[in-house]
């Protein structure tokens, strides 16, 4: 019997057998890890405190260990190269930062070091870890706690980079990752996902194929949006509204931005002749940028329109709200520029949702933090 | 050769460090060797005191001067020669060339060729080894310009901290590539380590592998009985220039006479007798090696892309 509440999952409006916050599925994740083997240990700024990372970490000490749950001097470079040496002896290190930009402090050890290790020895060793890296957003934030920063470590080969868009990915991904991956990844988590509430299917989570791979969220013939973390909820907001005026959307989450799923957005534009990127990051050198890249290089020709682009505005993140407004895209931009897109037309006439910051959506979310 | 005393077996090691590198000199006009060289010759017996004092199931983690390192914890020198001539029989199929030197088999577990940063590897591994509760010891190798990088620092301070039983090796040749330690240093670094409740040793004789050997083996007990983190440094002199195969006395930054006084102290110098017993056979160790690296195939296609993820 269909137990809980009505829940706004995208494309449909449904009764859920189950809803999970994104943060309830991270703390249900890290449990796991950590009850299923006495070698995995999670170390982090916080990691052991009452808040405990945003509620994902939070009595987990207490239940199994200062030595398994473990706060850190905060010493980023040190604690990334600790944990390489704890992998290279049979533990499993989580890492978590409670803000990704904390994270580029430790950039000599994931670039230099963990990338390299199995390739540089020949093979020899393996470095199975996984990072935690929360994307902040809003509520001034500013320069230093919102970039997201997937593009520039999914630039280099050996790491793997994920972007868990909503708790079912959280369900199957990380236990994948921490007990079979046997690789080093790096997961950018978005802060605002956090308190969001997400139908789960636990049957449909336990017989994914490949928990890392790209997901076809909305299926549509008028137009391909290729997005990332947050960006994929805009974008099945964006493709349910626009249903009304006859537009659909197919929605690809990337999920995993290092290992994308090229046939699958191939096969998508070859349907709808027309591509929209909507990323968390910025536009230049990034994801947008490599999604160009693999349509350019394969099939250049199924394009029927030039490809639209959204990302954060050209510069630092700005504090005051009014400035925020206007660096991040919301609906009403989102929704704007696939009309466009889609109609050939500046002067599309369709009705755009209300003009409205994204935040401001997410009513859950508010600071301090 | 069985009922070696330890002096001779330390010697043995020494030389044959020193005879492979010599024959990486005589090799490298011929561009044989197509990689970065950062030679030990003048810094053996540190590698062979410490490694000495281990076991093959004892880790270290060292830097990209790291020929000596895997000589000394036991690494095989044919791989080791094919490795360096980027050869597919090298220990890493030629993707390591000298600088990234290891030997899983023998607990040389990786060298890294950015200052400093295989230091933590070796504070985890030791952690590691805490929590499952092994009496596994951890080393990691430096040099004395590594305690200026944050990293070092840093996992000092996680290891006192959590009393995670890493030992420190620094090999302190006094120089950064060309900087000596007065231009880079305003802190005195048993001080320091004395400040995280380090314990230290100093070795002055960094040419007396059984004093190295000595002082280690007490190191390594106090680790296996349980012993937090302990600090070792060992004055020692880098005979030829940071990187490269040539001597570097005739660039005026530092005097020949410091390295002369040093060699009427080196054994492989002084001791002809033993020397003479063991010579050969290294000779011939290195001869075969360079034969094995010669006669490998290169790596190629098949190789570029494995291993990566």
């Amino acid at each position: 019997m269909a137990r809980g509440r009505t829940t706004f999952d995208g494309c449909n409006l449904a009764m859920a057998a189950e809803i999970l916050k994104y943060a309830e599925a991270l703390f249900e994740t890290m449990e796991g890890a950590l009850d299923n083997s006495d070698r995995t240990f999670i170390i982090g700024q916080g990691a052991d405190d009452h808040k405990g990372i945003f509620g994902t970490t939070v009595g987990l000490a207490e239940k199994y260990g200062a030595n398994r749950v473990m706060d850190t001097p905060l010493a980023e470079e040190a604690i990334t190269g600790i944990s390489v040496g704890a992998a290279l002896n049979g533990m499993y290190p989580i890492m978590t930062h409670i803000r990704a930009d904390f994270m580029l402090l430790a950039t000599n050890q994931i670039i230099n070091l963990i990338a390299k290790y199995r390739y540089m020895f020949g093979g020899h060793y393996k470095v199975p870890l996984l990072i935690r890296a929360v994307v902040g957003r809003s509520w001034g934030q500013g320069a230093q706690h919102t970039q997201s920063l997937q593009s520039l470590f999914s630039h280099i080969p050996g790491l793997t980079v994920l972007m868990p868009a909503d708790s079912s990915v959280i369900l199957s991904a990380y236990p994948y990752i921490i007990h079979s991956y046997k690789a080093p990844v790096i997961s950018f988590e978005h802060r605002l996902l956090y308190e969001l509430e997400f139908e789960i299917d636990r049957q449909e989570i336990l017989s994914t194929d490949n928990p890392l791979g790209s997901r076809l969220k909305c299926v549509g013939d008028d137009i391909t949006i290729v997005a990332t973390s947050i960006m994929v909820l805009e974008s099945e907001r964006a493709a349910a509204y626009l249903k009304d005026a006859g537009i659909e959307c197919d929605v690809i989450d990337l999920n995993c931005i290092s290992n994308l799923d090229t046939d699958m957005i191939i096969e998508s534009v070859r349907k709808t002749g027309r591509l929209l990127i909507a990323d968390t990051s910025w536009k230049a050198f990034g994801v947008s940028a490599e999604i160009c890249r693999l349509v350019c290089e394969t099939s250049p020709d199924i394009l029927k329109s030039p490809v639209v682009t959204l990302g954060m505005a050209a510069a630092p993140c700005p504090t005051a709200k009014t400035l925020e407004d206007l660096y991040y895209p919301d609906l009403y931009d989102l929704c704007d520029a696939i009309c466009k897109l889609v109609t050939g037309s500046g002067k599309h006439g369709i009705d755009l949702p209300e003009k409205k910051p994204m935040t401001d959506t997410y009513k859950h979310f508010r600071g301090p933090f | 050769m069985t009922g070696d005393d330890l002096y001779t077996k330390l010697f043995r090691q020494a030389l044959l460090i020193r005879r492979a590198e010599e024959r990486i000199i005589e090799l490298y006009p011929f561009d044989k060797i197509q990689s970065p060289v950062h030679l030990s010759i003048g810094q053996e017996a540190v590698a062979v005191g410490v490694c000495g004092a281990l076991k093959p199931t004892d880790w270290i983690f060292g830097t990209y001067r790291s020929h000596a390192l895997y000589l000394a914890k036991g690494g095989d020198l044919n791989l080791m020669f094919a490795e360096l001539f980027g050869k597919v029989t090298g220990i890493s199929e030629g993707k390591a060339g000298s600088m990234h030197l290891s030997f899983p088999e023998a607990g040389m577990m990786g060298s890294s060729a950015v200052v400093a940063s295989s230091i933590p590897h070796a504070v985890g591994a030791a952690f590691a080894a805490k929590h499952k509760n092994t009496d596994q010891v951890n080393v990691a190798f430096f040099g004395d310009g590594a305690l200026e990088e944050g990293v070092a620092h840093e996992s000092l301070n996680f290891a006192s901290l959590h009393q995670v039983p890493t030992i420190f090796v620094c090999e302190d040749n006094g120089l950064a590539a060309h900087s000596f330690v007065q231009a880079r240093q305003a802190f005195d670094r048993l001080a320091l380590l004395d400040s995280y409740n380090i314990p230290t040793q100093r070795i002055n004789e960094g040419w007396d592998f059984e004093k190295i050997h000595k002082v280690m083996s007490v190191l390594v007990k106090e680790i296996r009985e349980g012993s937090g983190p302990r600090y070792l440094e060992i004055k020692t002199m880098r005979a030829r220039e940071h990187v490269g195969p040539g001597e570097d006395f005739d660039i005026g930054y530092r005097s020949r006479d410091d390295f002369d006084k040093w060699c009427i102290q080196d054994a492989l110098v002084h001791d002809v007798e033993t020397l003479s017993e063991v010579e050969g056979k290294i000779k011939e160790a290195i001869d075969a090696a360079v034969a094995f690296a010669e006669e490998s195939p290169w790596p190629g296609e098949e190789q570029l892309l494995t291993d990566v993820i």
